[in-house]
């Protein structure tokens, strides 16, 4: 057995980490914070999905619904209720969560092909659902605003550092909770239900209830990270949460390596640095506008095909067996 | 203690210049405006190249390119080349808010032109803090009357009339040429349909049942029968607004063509959902289409007699090779036209508050095939103000309904439908403007 890291220990390295990225927030443009703000948010979408199928062993192909029931929950208390952004956060992934739990216990029966197809149903129908009620603001959807950074960080902290900030400091919060969770006891028992889920049973885990917990758990930190993606545009419609995005997810999620934390950044990085690179390659190779189109597809299959290949459990799997020997 | 006046006074001045060279070099040097250099102007445009709204739409950055390309090889903006730099955001808010947002910040854009789509383009306007950074925001694809407003869209120029427009001006086409006939409305629900509800509202029209709202996408071929063999048993020759996108005109069609009913109904399907040509594509017979009512702005993309669509289908032809001309490259083109003409009037001094004031000084007169007046002014953002009514023919052509072209000029809210006298511009020569 790997030698588990203590919680203290992991509680300095995410303050550490947080130091580097703030340090790092005052050296860098408006379109790097932009763009880290997106990998902040995927890699806790991403880090949703690995605590769901890399830990409890449920596949869920429906992570966009469950950000956007979190995207919208944090307008409406946001927009409608008038309340503070960070209650708005807070009401995302709580909301999300409770939505989760109730999936949860309707869908504890399903497993693997059954439960993705149900998940599947789910981000196909939800944001359409959507467009049925007023409230929710039809096709154009509600704002999702965070509002002006405070005055006293002065006139040079743009709306970019802000949003870097927010989406940088609730991801890192949210991953070291999951982190500390998965080293407890509930870890073990997730992991046993993943592997082996009639030896986790008769050993006397309840299979059904941690399943749904599982489930809760993980659609509270997909509602989270809803709640930061539509910050960061401002504004939440159903339009927002494609299909495509669950599936990038997953495939962010598999790149990472779905049994471990991580990398998630590296997930986070790779959907948001990916159209990037296809975009510098292709100006610098030329090439005609379906070109440039195709080939983010393109790189992020063929990057999958070379995590599955060579580091199926991802590289912070990779480096601590190097580290080992 | 400084005891003689003439230092005291020498000190104060020193004093003062010391404290205003270090107000002065702390305060950034005049920046130069962005995207803009002695031999370009760069432009950037936000739009979906791929996914289903890429289908249609895709060819719009393709045919401003084309027209842009045609104004470089005739000396360019005041000697300056355009470069528009396009970004695909599939139609998906998120790849908006981040497209718009490096057109903004990495392209270093002077301005945007033609962003498309009303869920899209609202994200992307506060993501790319165009309102902060003044970048125009010019003629974009949208008739959502949201961007009318200037408090929350300080940059943003429409081009396309408002769909409350279309509705009050439909009203009073049918107040006038169906005058006692039942009248019915199948409206997509969301944005756009409800700024048509509320437009006939405006206009005083009251339909004979409650309009048929379906969400985008939902509309089915048995859904389309039922709609319509409901409607089946009104007397008379009822008039049946639709108020949707083309596809959807093309499954209420085909189920009237199932049921027998082409004939039954006057049909009339607003300018977004009227696109003969897909119509075509998606199987609705020739005659059908015969005789259903529509209305435009633009001129047919098919009549070229008009001098616009003759000069921008030779740009096409030339610019835009193996792209089909039609309504879509029409109104492409016709934006692109527009955008050189907002450069111009801004001068040669570019600056971004130049191009947002020449526009709202000098817009209303730019030349444009456009039927219909430009409505910009100080107060105003909307483009095209009114619609003339169309009656589409077996071969897809759009032809003036009764023979006649007739224009209703109108607003978004309360204010009345009027025949307009408009004549437009005549067309610069060449199609290259000159204006100031």
């Amino acid at each position: 057995m790997s030698k588990q890291v203590s919680t203290k220990k992991r509680t300095l390295l995410f303050v550490a980490f947080g130091w580097v990225l703030l340090l790092l927030g005052d050296r860098v443009g408006d379109l790097e914070l932009y763009q880290g703000s997106f990998v902040a948010t995927y890699a806790l979408a991403i880090t949703s999905i690995i605590l769901l199928t890399g830990y409890s062993g449920q596949l869920s192909l429906g992570q966009s619904a469950l950000m956007a029931v979190g995207a919208y929950a944090g307008a409406l208390t946001i927009f409608n209720a008038g309340l503070h952004p960070i209650i708005g956060l807070f009401m995302a992934a709580l909301v999300a969560g409770v939505f989760g739990l109730i999936l949860g216990l309707i869908a504890a029966r399903l497993s693997g092909p059954y439960l993705a197809g149900t998940t599947l149903a789910l981000a196909i129908s939800l944001p359409t659902l959507a467009n049925q009620f007023p409230i929710l603001g039809a096709e154009e959807g509600i704002v999702f605003d965070v509002g002006l950074p405070p005055a006293r960080f002065g006139e040079d902290f743009s709306q970019y550092k802000w949003f870097f900030w927010i989406s940088a400091l609730a991801s890192l919060i949210m991953v070291w909770f999951i982190a500390n969770l998965l080293s407890t006891k509930y870890g073990r028992t997730f992991r046993a239900l993943r592997d082996n889920p009639i030896a986790a049973e008769l050993s006397g885990i309840n299979v059904g209830r941690l399943k749904v917990t599982a489930f809760a758990i993980s659609s509270g930190v997909a509602g989270l990270s809803g709640g930061l993606l539509v910050m960061l545009i401002s504004g939440v419609s159903p339009s927002a949460f494609p299909l495509s995005l669950s599936f990038a997810l997953l495939g962010g999620a598999v790149v990472t390596g779905l049994y471990n934390l991580k990398g998630v950044i590296l997930g986070g990085l790779v959907l948001v640095a990916i159209p990037e690179i296809a975009d510098s390659l292709v100006s610098r190779i030329g090439g005609s506008e379906g070109f440039i189109t195709t080939l983010p597809g393109f790189l992020v299959s063929a990057l999958l095909i070379l995590a599955v290949v060579f580091t199926p459990n991802g590289p912070g799997h990779l480096i601590k067996r190097h580290h080992k020997k | 203690m400084i005891r003689n006046k003439n230092m005291k006074r020498a000190s104060l001045v020193s004093a003062v210049i010391a404290t205003g060279a270090m107000v002065l070099s702390t305060l950034p040097a005049q920046a130069a405006t962005p995207g803009v250099t002695a031999s370009e102007i760069k432009l950037g445009i936000s739009s979906p190249l791929t996914g289903s709204a890429g289908l249609s739409y895709g060819k719009v950055p393709g045919a401003m390119k084309a027209y842009f390309s045609y104004i470089n090889a005739n000396g360019g903006v005041y000697g300056r080349k355009i470069n528009l730099i396009s970004r695909d955001d599939k139609y998906l808010p998120t790849l908006a808010a981040t497209q718009t947002t490096n057109l903004v910040l990495k392209d270093n854009v002077f301005a945007l032109v033609g962003a498309l789509g009303t869920a899209t383009h609202s994200k992307a306007y506060k993501a790319a803090a165009l309102a902060k950074n003044n970048v125009p925001d010019l003629f974009i694809n949208t008739g959502f009357s949201g961007f009318t407003d200037k408090t929350k869209y300080p940059t943003t120029f429409m081009v396309l009339p408002t769909y409350a427009m279309e509705a009050k001006v439909i009203a009073k086409a049918i107040k006038d040429n169906f005058p006692g006939q039942a009248t019915f409305l199948v409206a997509q629900d969301d944005e756009f349909g409800s700024d048509g509800v509320a437009g006939f509202k405006t206009a005083g029209h009251t339909f004979s049942a409650a309009p048929i709202l379906y969400p985008q996408g939902s509309m089915t071929a048995a859904r389309a029968e039922a709609a319509l063999t409901a409607l089946g048993a009104t007397p008379g020759k009822p008039v049946v607004v639709l108020f949707g996108t083309t596809d959807v005109t093309a499954t209420i069609l085909k189920a009237a063509e199932k049921l027998a009913l082409t004939t039954k109904f006057t049909w009339y399907a607003g300018s977004v959902g009227a696109d003969a040509n897909t119509l075509l594509a998606l199987g609705v017979k020739p005659t059908t289409i015969d005789g259903v009512i529509t209305a435009s702005f633009m001129p047919d993309a098919k009549d070229m007699t008009d001098p616009y669509v003759q000069q921008f289908a030779d740009i096409n032809a030339k610019y835009n090779k193996g792209i089909t001309f039609d309504n879509y490259v029409l109104a492409a083109m016709n934006s692109a036209m527009l955008t050189v003409q907002a450069l111009r009037a801004a001068g040669k001094d570019l600056t971004r508050a130049g191009v947002i004031s020449a526009i709202e000084n000098k817009g209303a007169n730019f030349a444009s095939a456009g039927l219909v007046p430009l409505g910009y002014s100080p107060t105003s953002r909307i483009g095209y103000n009114g619609y003339w009514v169309a009656q589409l023919n077996a071969k897809g052509e759009a032809k003036p309904y009764g023979g006649k072209l007739v224009i209703y000029s109108t607003d978004s809210g309360a204010g009345a439908v009027s025949v307009s006298t408009f004549v437009r511009p005549t067309m610069p020569k060449n199609g290259i403007p000159t204006n100031s």
